[in-house]
């Protein structure tokens, strides 16, 4: 299968903090979660693969185009959708006006068609009911679907979404979900996040990243599968746990090397993401 | 491109900061039409108050180019310049009919050459929005006005108060370096305009010794080989 994206050895440095380093990697079709910690530099390779910002070295490929030529960049453009870590809006245009705004932008000049899928759009993310509202009287979980209808307007091959379901409540958060989900059929989605439950529910693959360095790229099965045999239970917190918190019932869950006789438990994709980001070395799924 | 820009001039006209452009615009009128109310009748204040009005309406143009949405847009295939040039395009009407006005209040007997004082409007105008573009290229701001404003501020203080005297930019018509300080003006509107474009412009890399052209190609290479040892993984 032809891949989405192809990258490789993307680096990238703010002064002297190494934001990317040496990212290599291939996105398919459906959706891929990336997890990491804050400053891993999750935002900073969405960026990148979305064009946004370029990269000091490395090369990569989206859609079968560079980015790193103008030309190229803009072919990718026109068919990549991008929500961005912190959307920003007009706040006088109404929830339709922002996307129709945003679809011109993409060079959609037909106003009969446009206005169509701007509507299709707007339906498609459950706003069609406040199409005419002001986005400054718009709930945060609603203006977030809007900055999402300005992503998917168009109809996309690549949409990169950063952390879309940060501070949402959990029934917004069910919802983008479903959304995400709807989006990731027939394109290829690339979905920032730091809840490992949006990554089990959502995603065929799932990069984790620490530290500017891609340090798992695999199913979230083959996540989880990384802390088979290594999560158990215990009375006390184990000192030699690589992570250890009480649970609901009073006794710890510990992630790492457990000591000999230790009650294990079933792994979940959060023990695999917490040992992922405790390797030094870069592991790739096969 | 014509039919893309025909389709944004009416939504690009709603996206700009007509508030802060207007008030700016007012209180440059108000310090414009201060000889007329108060009937002063001294030429070099009546130059003073109109560069006064310039300095006004240039710190609301330092606000062109803030975009609430600018994250939101960020990846979109109309190119920056384009979208920045109907930005300005837009507010060149409104600019000529308020420097006309400016002019117009000033008495007829104290108003100093139209032609000079305008290339000085042009230029100030030029290096707000060069200003506002500089800092949309180099910051991740969406509101780089504010920032701007105060930037352009303390340089007009600077070069009023500091500058050498025979690089004079700001002089009375009645100086001998008149004609030559508005040579430089010209120097300074073109330069404006020439650092505005480059700012205008969106890079296709980052400025860094780690991204040399050599180190480019090694990452193409790259792609290459990974490009192979994926076909080579595949079933």
């Amino acid at each position: 299968m032809t891949p989405t994206v192809s990258a490789s050895g993307l680096s990238l440095h703010y002064g002297g903090t190494r934001a990317l380093d040496d990212v290599s990697l291939r996105l398919t079709g459906g959706v891929t979660g990336l997890l990491g910690p804050n400053g891993a530099g999750k935002t900073t390779l969405l960026r990148v693969l979305a064009t946004a910002l370029p990269a000091d070295r490395g090369a990569f490929t989206v859609l079968g185009h560079d980015p790193g030529t103008a030309r190229g960049r803009q072919e990718v453009r026109r068919r990549l959708g991008y929500l961005p870590q912190t959307p920003g809006f007009h706040p006088d245009f109404t929830a339709f006006e922002f996307v129709d705004y945003v679809a011109i932008l993409k060079e959609m000049t037909d106003r009969a068609a446009r206005h169509r899928e701007v509507r299709r759009v707007l339906d498609e993310v459950g706003l069609a009911d406040v199409r005419g509202k002001r986005i400054r009287k718009l709930s945060g979980g609603m203006r977030q679907r809007v900055a999402l209808g300005a992503a998917l307007v168009g109809d996309p091959g690549f949409l990169v979404l950063d952390e879309p379901t940060v501070g949402l409540d959990p029934e917004q958060r069910m919802r983008f979900r479903e959304l995400i989900a709807g989006a990731g059929e027939g394109r290829t989605v690339l979905l920032s996040t730091h809840q490992t439950e949006d990554v089990a529910m959502l995603c065929h693959r799932v990069l984790v990243m620490a530290g500017g360095r891609v340090r798992f790229e695999g199913t979230p099965a083959e996540l989880t599968a990384r802390a088979a045999g290594r999560v158990w239970s215990s009375t006390e917190r184990d000192p030699g746990a690589k992570a250890g918190w009480r649970t609901g019932t009073g006794a710890f869950r510990n992630v790492g090397d457990p000591p000999d006789g230790a009650e294990l438990l079933e792994p979940t994709l959060e023990d695999g993401y917490l040992l992922a980001l405790d390797g030094d070395a870069v592991e790739v799924a096969a | 491109m014509p039919r893309l820009s025909r389709e944004l001039i009416f939504t690009a006209c709603r996206t700009l900061p007509w508030g802060v452009v207007g008030t700016a615009g007012g209180a440059g009128l108000l310090l414009a039409a201060l000889t007329r109310i108060t009937g002063e009748t001294g030429e070099r204040l009546s130059l003073h108050l109109l560069r006064a009005a310039v300095l006004a309406f240039a710190l609301g143009l330092v606000f062109l180019l803030d975009d609430p949405a600018r994250h939101t847009t960020a990846t979109v295939p109309t190119p920056r310049p384009v979208r920045f040039t109907l930005r300005v395009a837009l507010v060149v009407p409104a600019t000529a009919a308020w420097w006309t006005a400016a002019l117009l209040l000033v008495p007829p007997d104290l108003r100093p050459p139209v032609a000079d004082i305008t290339l000085e409007a042009g230029a100030a105008f030029a290096l707000a929005v060069a200003g506002a573009a500089v800092a949309v290229r180099c910051t991740e701001v969406t509101r780089p006005g504010p920032r701007v404003a105060a930037g352009l501020l303390t340089s007009a203080v600077l070069v009023m108060v500091g500058w050498p005297g025979r690089w004079a930019l700001f002089v009375p018509v009645q100086d001998d370096r008149w004609a030559a300080a508005h040579d430089r003006w010209a120097v300074v509107l073109t330069g404006a305009v020439l650092v505005g474009a480059l700012g205008a412009v969106e890079p296709l890399r980052r400025w860094s010794w780690r991204g040399a052209p050599g180190r480019r190609a090694a990452g193409r290479r790259g792609l290459r080989r990974a490009g192979r040892s994926a076909r080579v993984q595949e079933p």
